[in-house]
C-alpha cells in the first residue's frame, strides 16, 4: 500500500476543515477554538493546530489529510506540517477580498511542495461569489508561475465527490512523479 | 460580544492577576493570558514588544492536548507541562473561560509549586471575571 501526506492549506474560512471532514473515512481529529476574529471570517470556531483525517483511494493508496490553521500567526504549524507533506490542496474562497493575492501568498509559502510532489488549487464558495472565474485563476498562475503546472478546480468542500476530484488529480500527479523518480533511479549509469 | 483580548474588563482583571502571580515567585520568567485561538490578552513582563508567538503556540498546544485527551477518552485535559533543561512551561485553562494561562519558570522552581501557583491564579482570575460583566462560556 502506498501512502501520501497531503496538506489542505489556504486562508481562514476557505473550507479546509470542512473538506477534510467530507473526505475522511475516520473521525477527523480537530483542534478548533472559539474564533475571536469575526471580521476576518464570520464563523464560530477556527483551527489552531491541525486537522487530521485519512482516506483510502483505489483500494491501496492511503492518503493522510492534514489541515493547517489559516492564520499566519500559526505559521510555526505550517513549517512542522510542511516537512511531512508530499503535496497540497490549496483552497481559496472566491468571495475573499483579494483571492489571487491570497492564492499567490500561500504558493510562495508552500512552493517547495510543488517540487516535492505537486499542488492543486481548489476555488471554493463560487456559489457565493461567481467572480472571478476559474480561467482567471489559471491566467494569474500562468503569469506568475509560467514554469509550473497547477490545475485549478471549482470545489465545494461540503461535497466529498467535488473535493475528492481535486485530491485524486493531486494523488495521480504524486504517483506519476514517484514512478518517474523510480524509473530514473533504475536507469543503469 | 467583544473578543477577550479587546475587552477592557478582561484585560484589567488579567493584568491584576498576573501582577499578583509575578510577586509570588522569582523564578517566573514570563506569564501570559491568551485566548483559545491564540491572541494575547496580557503578559508580564511586557517591556519588550511581543510578536504573539507564545500566544499562538500556547493555543496550538492547548488544542492538541485537548484533542489527545479526547481521542484517548481521558476526559478534559487539566494542564500542560513542558519540562526542559533550563525550566518548565506550564499552561492551563482558566475555568469556564476560553482563555489559557501560560507561564515560563526557570529551573529553580519545582514543577509542583509552579503548577500550584498557576492553578490558584487561574481560579482567582475566573472568580474575578465572574464578578465583572464579562459573559461566561455557556
Amino acid at each position: 500500500m502506498s501512502e501520501h501526506v497531503v496538506l489542505f492549506a489556504g486562508p481562514m474560512g476557505a473550507g479546509k476543515t470542512t473538506a477534510i471532514q467530507s473526505l475522511s473515512e475516520v473521525p477527523v481529529v480537530l483542534t478548533e477554538a472559539a474564533n475571536s476574529d469575526r471580521v476576518t471570517a464570520d464563523k464560530p470556531t477556527t483551527t489552531v493546530a491541525l486537522d487530521y483525517g485519512v482516506i483510502t483511494l483505489g483500494g491501496d493508496e492511503q492518503v493522510r489529510l492534514y489541515g493547517i490553521p489559516g492564520q499566519r500567526r500559526f505559521n510555526f504549524m505550517w513549517s512542522l506540517l510542511k516537512r511531512r507533506a508530499t503535496g497540497m490542496v490549496l483552497l481559496v474562497h472566491n468571495d475573499a477580498p483579494r483571492p489571487f493575492e491570497s492564492m499567490l501568498e500561500y504558493l510562495e509559502e508552500f512552493g517547495d511542495l510543488y517540487r516535492k510532489g505537486g499542488i492543486v488549487v481548489g476555488v471554493t464558495r463560487s456559489d457565493v461569489s461567481a467572480r472571478p472565474l476559474l480561467p482567471d485563476y489559471s491566467e494569474v498562475l500562468h503569469e506568475v508561475h509560467p514554469d509550473k503546472t497547477i490545475p485549478v478546480f471549482a470545489v465545494d468542500p461540503r461535497d466529498s465527490r467535488s473535493v475528492g476530484m481535486a485530491l485524486m488529480v493531486l494523488v495521480a500527479n504524486l504517483e506519476m512523479r514517484a514512478a518517474f523518480a523510480r524509473d530514473v533511479e533504475a536507469v543503469p549509469v | 460580544m467583544t473578543a477577550a483580548h479587546q475587552d477592557a474588563a478582561v484585560i484589567d482583571a488579567a493584568a491584576a492577576t498576573l501582577a499578583a502571580l509575578s510577586g509570588l515567585s522569582r523564578s517566573l520568567r514570563h506569564v501570559a493570558l491568551v485566548t483559545d485561538d491564540g491572541f494575547e490578552v496580557v503578559r508580564r513582563p511586557d517591556t519588550a514588544p511581543s510578536d504573539g508567538r507564545l500566544a499562538s503556540m500556547a493555543s496550538s498546544i492547548q488544542a492538541l492536548t485537548d484533542a489527545v485527551a479526547y481521542e484517548l477518552q481521558l476526559g478534559t485535559a487539566k494542564s500542560v507541562i513542558i519540562a526542559s533543561d533550563s525550566g518548565h512551561i506550564i499552561q492551563l485553562r482558566v475555568p469556564g473561560r476560553e482563555l489559557v494561562l501560560v507561564a515560563l519558570f526557570d529551573e529553580n522552581e519545582t514543577v509542583g509549586m509552579a503548577l500550584s501557583m498557576l492553578r490558584v491564579a487561574a481560579e482567582r482570575l475566573a472568580a474575578a471575571l465572574d464578578t465583572t460583566t464579562v459573559q461566561a462560556v455557556a
